[in-house]
């Protein structure tokens, strides 16, 4: 299954399972969670992190974070 | 005190919901920032008068997210509202949200409300939604929460009245509208709860859960306690993460439908104004760019804001001292006072201007949403060096003052990302060396310009301190494989709207700040300048007095004035003192190094703070109170070694101690600061002696390289 890391800027996905780990909590309290709407804005300047846009908010995450976000492009 | 003695209002609500701008209006001035015990979390409290005349206690929380902690600060919460005898515990709860992140921010309330907390839920920021031109409709969401709610703008200070009124209400009758929990128990949620709620004789059982996920590290509960329950565990199969994943989506599930019946929008925006921002702000090229024109700024406004009342503060010392010289008798508690207790005094306070300016702009930084931004871009670099983006914030503060930027590493939740940063900051040159370089370049680089533009002197400036800033990171590629880590790291974090600060909040950060740094650190600035007043005024017996008799022989043989012969006098008292002594006694340790005991002196005295340098220096010299820069200087270049006419600031003596300069640990009250972070005297002491080997060795090479 694609995971948000696979995202290119400007797409978007819904999320559909967590992998479950230590990010798992710090996910979910940030507001990813399953049939979220994710939209990959951008890569950092220096690689490593991706800019992450919700229905109203926004979040950064490193790769390793991203890729334990499974996703599909239709619910 | 006991839960009994008062009444206490919890502010809680999740982090930039705007929680400490409300605080801030409910307790103006009258608030004070502690630890909580045992932890090194600030306790913002503040009273609150009611109008019945009962004194309510108000404290503002950490930020928190869930009842499902992720940093030491979310846990303080948990284990504060997790238990029934807790002396903060609240006896009711303001619950700030942000309206345009409503769906988020119900997540903790609802779980607030299932703990069986009186509650008044309030939407902040509601003027961002108006100028929306979107609408409120509150009857939904009052039914689904049971609790009274309330629109306010902390930023417009609109409906705050009316709020106030609703807390007094809400004092005179303490009960929950629905008793009906909001979240359902799964069957295993049910049974290990109902059990763990007996066995404890807890009213509730949404809290017994509550317990049961987090009894490792729970304060409260005995070992017994944790036993039993870790039993119960193990016998049904509870599965944490699983759990919290069925219990965050049902919350969100329950409310998504109330939430989007509450805020009506008329507008579909395509991009929102941060979006715009953003494509700038955390552009690939651009971004980067941007953050180093405004750390130049704030560097600049630091140097050029902070110069005039740091001059006021050292002028005001020196005249308060002589006049007080005047009048007090001349006895050596004189000389103690105003030598030692009143330089001491004034070496804490002239570093208040630079540390308030750094807190100001740094807090419309952070107040701004910029910070978090910063911590986006420069994450994978920090992390190369075994930091963590956030570390970002503390390097650059460093560069004004390693103590505010020690301070500021309490965001960085894994443990050995955050002792790093502590222990390299301090190598990042920080304003104090600023004299002490201006000094010692004089004798190292000639003042000429390349290009016609660039000064060479100015070049060697900002040679130190990228070589303050290779030390760090260095350093922290050092303790990066040194040493072990067994929590994870992680940079999942916030990026919030652009919102413009609010001034009173930055102001009272600032004050926050200023008054730590004196409280913390200028209680051991104090103490230490004692100290040195002691070595430097007192010797072995009769030695001073020798050495003063031997003065004015010599300046009575020349004819000198009365005012040089004071500043012989002086000097020579410095030489045939304890610290005289000690300067000598190091002198075979730092001559490979090209210092000689004079230096040696001004070496030890520096500990306390390195700005004290160019004072010591300039009694050594007997130049007296005089600490123009350049008269020292003139002294310096002047001085050659006895029987020689060796000069002893050679361009290699000059580079060697700059060098010593940028990487010594010569500040007490950072070692106070990192004492009080880590909360054991291992980490200072470590960073003395690595900040200490790092400095000799590269003055050794660099001394015998050159000389």
């Amino acid at each position: 299954m694609p995971t948000l890391a696979s995202l290119k800027p400007g797409e978007s996905a819904f999320v559909t399972l967590l992998d479950e780990g230590s990010y798992t909590c710090k996910l979910l309290n940030l507001g990813i969670l399953p049939k979220a709407k994710v939209t990959m804005v951008r890569k950092s300047p220096f690689g490593g992190a991706f800019y992450i846009k919700l229905e109203r908010h926004q979040l950064a995450m490193r790769t390793e974070e991203a890729e334990t976000i499974y996703i599909e492009q239709e619910l | 005190m006991t839960k009994a003695d008062r009444f206490n209002i919890a502010l809680l609500g999740n982090p930039n919901s705007g929680k400490s701008s409300l605080f801030n209006f409910l307790t103006g001035l009258r608030q004070d920032v502690s630890n909580f015990p045992g932890v090194t979390v600030d306790k913002k409290s503040g009273r609150y008068t009611l109008h019945n005349g009962i004194e309510a206690h108000i404290i503002d929380f950490p930020g928190t997210y869930s009842v499902y902690p992720n940093s030491s600060e979310e846990k303080l919460v948990i284990n504060i509202l997790a238990d029934a005898d807790n002396p903060h515990r609240p006896d009711l709860v303001i619950y700030v949200a942000d309206i345009t992140q409503l769906e988020r921010h119900l997540l903790f309330a609802t779980q607030i409300v299932d703990m069986g907390y009186p509650m008044v839920f309030v939407l902040n920021m509601t003027d961002l939604v108006e100028k929306d031109g979107s609408s409120i409709y509150l009857n939904g969401l009052k039914q689904y929460l049971g609790v009274p709610i309330i629109c306010i703008s902390v930023r417009d200070e609109k409906n705050m009245e009316e709020l106030e009124s609703k807390i007094e209400d809400l004092v005179e009758k303490l009960d929950r509208l629905s008793a009906s929990p909001l979240y359902q128990l799964s069957d295993i949620e049910t049974f290990v709860a109902g059990r763990v709620q007996k066995y404890l004789g807890l009213e509730n059982i949404y809290t017994a859960k509550i317990i049961s996920h987090h009894y490792q590290w729970l304060e409260f509960l005995s070992q017994d306690q944790r036993k039993y329950i870790s039993d119960i565990i193990a016998r049904s199969g509870f599965n944490d993460l699983k759990l919290q994943v069925r219990e965050t989506m049902q919350r969100y599930d329950s409310y998504s439908e109330v939430v989007k019946k509450t805020v009506i929008s008329n507008k579909k925006t395509l991009k929102s104004r941060t979006d715009q921002i953003d494509e700038w702000i955390t552009h690939r090229f651009i971004g980067p760019l941007i953050f180093f024109v405004v750390m130049l700024f704030v560097f600049q406004s630091i140097y050029s804001w902070a110069t005039y009342p740091m001059d006021w503060i050292e002028t005001g010392f020196a005249t308060a001292g002589s006049r007080m010289n005047n009048f007090l008798p001349d006895v050596w508690w004189s000389d103690l006072i105003i030598n030692g207790l009143m330089a001491g005094m004034g070496g804490v306070l002239v570093f208040v201007p630079q540390i308030a300016v750094l807190f100001f702009l740094l807090s419309i930084l952070e107040e701004s949403g910029y910070m978090s931004r910063v911590v986006f871009m420069f994450d994978s670099i920090m992390q190369k060096f075994g930091m963590n983006g956030r570390s970002m914030v503390s390097l650059i503060s460093s560069g004004a003052c390693a103590i505010p930027a020690i301070m500021a590493t309490r965001t960085i939740s894994n443990p050995k990302e955050r002792l790093i940063t502590i222990l390299v900051s301090p190598l990042v040159s920080c304003s104090a060396r600023l004299p002490v370089y201006a000094v010692l370049i004089a004798f190292a680089v000639p003042d000429i310009k390349i290009f016609g533009i660039l000064n060479v002197q100015g070049l060697a400036f900002m040679g130190l301190y990228l070589l303050g800033i290779l030390g760090a990171l260095g350093s922290a590629l050092v303790f990066k494989k040194i040493l072990k880590s067994d929590s994870g790291s992680f940079l999942m974090i916030e990026l919030p709207d652009y919102k413009p600060p609010i001034w009173k909040n930055v102001l009272l950060s600032v004050k926050a700040k200023v008054i730590a740094f004196i409280a913390g650190a200028g209680k051991i600035i104090v103490f230490i300048s004692v100290i040195l007043w002691f070595l430097a005024s007192f010797g072995p017996g009769d030695a001073l007095k020798n050495a003063e008799m031997e003065a004015i022989q010599k300046s009575e043989a020349t004819g000198k004035s009365i005012e040089a012969q004071n500043n012989l006098i002086a000097s020579y008292k410095i030489e045939a003192s304890y610290i005289g002594h000690m300067g000598k006694w190091i002198e075979p340790a730092i001559a490979p190094l090209g210092f000689d005991w004079k230096i040696g002196i001004a070496l030890l005295t520096s500990f306390a703070a390195r700005e004290v340098f160019v004072g010591t220096m300039a009694t050594i010299y007997s130049i007296g109170n005089d600490n123009d820069e350049k008269t020292i200087r003139e002294k310096m270049a002047a001085e050659v070694r006895p029987g020689t006419d060796i000069k002893v600031y050679t361009t290699a003596t000059s580079f060697s101690l700059l060098v010593f300069y940028v990487f010594a640990m010569q500040c007490m009250s950072t070692l106070a600061i990192v004492k009080r972070e880590t909360n054991t005297w291992k980490w200072p002491i470590v960073q003395f002696l690595f900040m200490s080997v790092l400095a000799y060795f590269s003055s050794l090479m660099v001394y015998q390289l050159m000389g």
